[in-house]
């Protein structure tokens, strides 16, 4: 198997469009999560989101969330430099779950009301999950493999991961792989109804947390063979020197009480790093800020890492829980890490909970020069995925 | 790909209008394929009885768990039964789970969706918030069935169930998993069936699940499975299209990578994605005749019996298997088969370009 190493970046997330505008943000420990404006929010227990500012450009043709993934996607293929026919190879995996949902609901709304919708076929269309991959695989002319996972709130690493063996097997030397989600309102009625968004912006890891945020946005990571990018000169932000996936099996929504499918991920990363625990730095946890998930996550990392050598935060306090997307934004934020040797914080977090014994980095980011990082993410389903990623 | 292990199928489930059980059932089907029953409303569709499925699920997963769920945990169980795995009463079976759906679990979002247009927020149902997403079929049949490995939904137009079973087939090949549950599964409601009907859809449509279980050979033997079949090579590729549309360039890699993975021997017949759309179907013609060169092989969709779902890519995986044992190549007319020998191909290309083969034997 050959190594896989990070050649390219693309964000768009609620600081904005842009690499620069989301490490700028997550590097000063400011929280983009502010009430939100996209849809109607009375009656409901939260008002506020991890909203893009602006729908990063692109035709208003297109669904906010492939208008999102265009922008991200452009991003990395630029930033890694490739040539058109380097590009044209190029494997492509998506990790999405609304999909073009945020238009179809206004055509399901309005259908419901008896109203005509200009171009409600259309939102038709766009409203499952491949689509993104379609739309991008089109745009940015890709013809090498392509698929869209969906994993619930794994998507995005998992995304990722499938990219890395796609390279790792030798089928193709370069792939672009990211997460993708636009805030919808089925999405946000949904975390509602299951009551697990807090009022105020989220708080991981702290005693008094009541829930998550939810966001929005967009990151793909070029991912390449290491001798293919070294033989062009390219620059090589980190390696993505193990992946792991396991399943709870256990619960729908809940995660295993105890933590063991999460840490089996964690371990199952590490051993196909050939690395001990002891290597790992940091943990840009998957820290929702749900009283349980948070509680079981720091169980298993306990399982896995001794709790005074590992360094913990979650960036979802800056910019809430962007579902596909997520586990793609903070591989690239765990990926910055590395580069800046700067560690991003967990914003909010004021009153540790007792029960979580890790340094969670509470709203400063730390200097710190790693050599080790994990992200881990989770999804309904107990769909467990870590990424690990090495300084080059 | 750099693949060591060889992949066999030692398992098949499939729950569909014409075919519930495993590979006998699937044999026997294959042998006499008479189409599956057809409704007429809301579109042209073959749909399973309802009363056919609760006999394959117990009343509490009838309770819980959604249509298009109990579809999928009824083949996958069919599945595992044959193949002699029991990964519930021994966790350390590692079996992996990838799920190919072109649809998802629509009907449960579209009720999600009514319980707040009809009652506000005290309608909004915290059950029914889950299955809106698409992974639902395989969170719920993870716990059925105890997959506690990779575990993966795919989506993609047409192709969704030959993909789930390259990807998983792949994974065995490069030893991420020992063993893989991999297949696909689509359901048709009435409103799925009008949406489709707006987007102008074109395929004759059914629905169905269909998983296979695929293991490193070595491993199969060991434990004495029985060998259905083998996957020699798989690959997936994209072609230049529109989102949704046919494409003009017919060369691909496809077909060629997929070949020289199982050592390079050309295929002798083809169980192709014709699914009634002229267009597309058109398409797959010239990519198959760009790839295999003009003579025409002999070729079956089983689409016209079946109707269009993620399970029939899945099942025309396990079909070529009976193919490549019996030397039968069914009819899609219902007419004789075809006695063909050597190895075959399975071939999927989606509207938008997302194109699969795989050669079996």
């Amino acid at each position: 198997m050959r190594r896989t190493v990070v050649t390219g970046l693309g964000v768009v997330s609620p600081f904005g469009a842009g690499v620069k505008a989301y490490w700028t943000g997550l590097a000063a420990g400011a929280c983009a999560i502010r009430p939100l404006t996209l849809f109607e929010t009375n009656g409901f227990r939260c008002g506020l989101a991890g909203e893009v500012p602006e729908a990063a450009g692109g035709s208003l043709r297109r669904t906010r969330a492939d208008r999102l993934a265009l922008a991200a996607a452009g991003e990395a293929l630029d930033d890694a430099g490739l040539e058109r026919g380097e590009r044209s190879a190029a494997a492509l995996v998506v990790g999405a779950v609304g999909g073009g949902m945020f238009e179809a609901e206004a055509w399901y709304w309005a259908r419901a009301r008896g109203e005509r919708v200009p171009g409600g076929v259309g939102a038709l269309r766009t409203m499952l999950p491949g689509s993104h991959a379609a739309a991008l695989g089109h745009r940015l002319r890709l013809e090498g493999p392509r698929h869209t996972v969906v994993t619930a709130c794994s998507s995005g690493a998992v995304a990722v991961a499938e990219a890395a063996d796609l390279v790792a097997a030798g089928v193709v030397d370069v792939a672009l792989a990211g997460g993708v989600d636009a805030l919808t309102r089925m999405c946000f009625m949904g975390f509602n109804a299951l009551k697990l968004l807090d009022p105020e912006p989220c708080r991981p890891f702290d005693r008094d947390r009541r829930g998550m945020s939810i966001g929005e946005g967009a990151a793909f990571l070029v991912v390449e063979a290491a001798e293919h990018a070294q033989a062009r000169g390219a620059r090589i932000y980190a390696e993505l020197g193990g992946h792991g996936a396991t399943t709870d099996a256990f619960h729908v929504t809940a995660p295993q009480p105890d933590g063991e499918g999460m840490a089996r991920a964690m371990l199952a990363a590490l051993a196909a790093a050939g690395l001990p625990p002891a290597a790992v730095g940091y943990v840009n946890a998957h820290g929702t800020a749900t009283p349980q998930n948070d509680r079981i996550e720091a169980q298993a990392i306990s399982r896995v890492f001794r709790e005074d050598r590992v360094l913990v935060s979650s960036t979802k306090s800056m910019i809430g829980h962007a579902m596909a997307a997520s586990g793609s934004l903070e591989a690239v934020a765990t990926v910055l890490a590395l580069a800046h040797d700067l560690l991003p914080p967990t914003a909010s977090l004021v009153t540790p909970d007792p029960e979580v014994r890790f340094d969670c980095l509470p709203g400063v980011a730390r200097e710190a020069a790693v050599e080790c990082a994990i992200s881990n993410s989770f999804g309904f389903g107990g769909q467990n995925v870590t990424l690990l990623f090495q300084r080059v | 790909m750099t693949e060591r292990r060889s992949v066999v199928i030692t398992g098949v489930g499939v729950v569909n209008a014409a075919i519930v059980g495993a590979s006998p059932a699937l044999g026997a089907w294959l042998a006499r394929p008479r189409p599956a029953p057809r409704t007429s409303s809301p579109v042209p569709a073959m749909r399973l009885p309802d009363a056919t499925l609760a006999a394959l699920v117990d009343g509490g997963e009838a309770r819980r768990l959604s249509r298009v769920c109990q579809l999928t945990i009824a083949a996958a169980r069919l599945a595992v039964g044959e193949a002699g795995l029991d990964p519930r009463g021994d966790p350390e079976q590692g079996l992996g789970l990838i799920v190919g759906t072109e649809l998802g679990d629509f009907t449960s979002t579209i009720a999600f969706a009514d319980g707040y247009l009809a009652r506000g927020l005290a309608g909004l149902s915290p059950l029914l918030f889950p299955n809106t997403v698409m992974n639902t079929m395989a969170a719920t049949t993870a716990i059925a069935v105890q997959t506690r490995e990779l575990s993966l939904t795919l989506n993609v137009p047409t192709v969704a169930g030959e993909l789930a079973v390259a990807r998983g087939a792949a994974a065995v090949a490069s030893g991420q998993v020992s063993a893989v549950l991999a297949g696909g599964v689509d359901e048709l409601d009435p409103l799925v069936g009008e949406m489709l009907e707006v987007l102008g859809d074109r395929d004759v449509r059914g629905e169905g699940a269909t998983f296979l279980v695929l293991e490193d050979e070595s491993a199969a033997r060991r434990r004495g499975a029985t060998v259905l079949g083998r996957i020699g090579g798989m690959a997936w590729r994209s072609l230049p299209a529109r989102p949704w549309g046919v494409g003009r360039q017919a060369r691909s890699q496809a077909v060629a990578e997929a070949i020289e993975r199982a050592g390079g021997r050309r295929p002798e017949w083809i169980y192709a994605s014709a699914s009634g759309d002229a267009e597309r179907d058109a398409w797959e013609t010239r990519v198959l005749a760009a790839a295999l060169g003009p003579a025409s092989l002999p070729t079956v969709s089983l689409a016209p019996r079946l109707g269009q779902h993620a399970g029939l890519g899945a099942l025309r995986v396990a079909a070529a298997t009976w193919t490549a044992r019996s030397g039968l190549l069914p009819d899609d007319a219902g007419g004789e088969p075809t006695r063909v020998s050597g190895p075959g191909l399975v071939h999927g290309l989606g509207r938008g370009g997302n194109h699969v083969a795989l050669v079996i034997g």
